[in-house]
């Protein structure tokens, strides 16, 4: 991330990130082929459904766990500004693409793209400290 | 925050790296502290002193850095 080489806690948090989109990846599969082949009803089609969203919360925690074990300050402070400005600046697109489909024609925008926006912006808002700080 | 950092780690004949190793950091963390972009935190800062043996306010000091 930060650090060159990595250290052991980016090592552990790049590690749990990849083994939790694998996760995500299988889930999604198996939602997606459930609902196309089998059409599931009841709960099982409520936990197909949020099934995919759960390595999603879990990147969440693999986050915080990653911020506790990070003892390089310096680079520990660097993530929590890329993840501040991520924030921001998904919050304003999604608050500002709110009101335009509240008022006007535009694409509807699915939540579940709010995740993958959001480490779109952490990681431009990464590359830039990092120039900021070379 | 002004500090003598890289006169300390010239003294030495210590390398960016070097320090960062011993003070198991990354480098780009003692070059963000050198150049006054990062205050280190009150441990580290006791960590860097211990290193040079020096004191803090040797090392540190509250003007801001040119």
């Amino acid at each position: 991330m930060f650090g060159t080489p990595m250290n052991l806690a980016v090592r552990r948090y790049t590690n749990r990130f990849l083994i939790a989109m694998g996760f995500y990846c299988a889930f999604l599969v198996t939602a997606v082929w459930a609902f196309k082949h089998s059409h599931p009803a009841g709960p099982l089609a409520y936990l197909l459904a949020v099934l995919p969203s759960i390595p999603i919360v879990a990147t969440i925690v693999i986050v915080g766990v990653y911020l506790a074990e990070e003892k390089d300050e310096f680079v520990r402070n660097l993530f929590i500004q890329a993840a501040v400005w991520g924030i921001g600046a998904t919050l304003t697109v999604t608050s500002v693409w709110g009101f335009l489909e509240l008022f006007v024609p535009v694409t509807h925008l699915d939540l579940y793209l709010v995740f993958p926006m959001f480490w779109f912006f952490v990681g431009i808002s990464s590359g830039l400290l990092r120039l900021r700080y070379r | 925050m002004k500090n003598e950092l890289r006169v300390f780690r010239a003294r030495r004949g210590w390398s960016q790296a070097d320090l960062a190793e011993r003070l198991e950091v990354s480098r780009q963390s003692v070059n963000a502290i050198e150049t006054g972009k990062f205050d280190p935190s009150l441990p580290l800062a006791f960590k860097l002193a211990r290193l040079f043996e020096t004191t803090i306010e040797e090392l540190f000091s509250d003007e801001v850095q040119g």
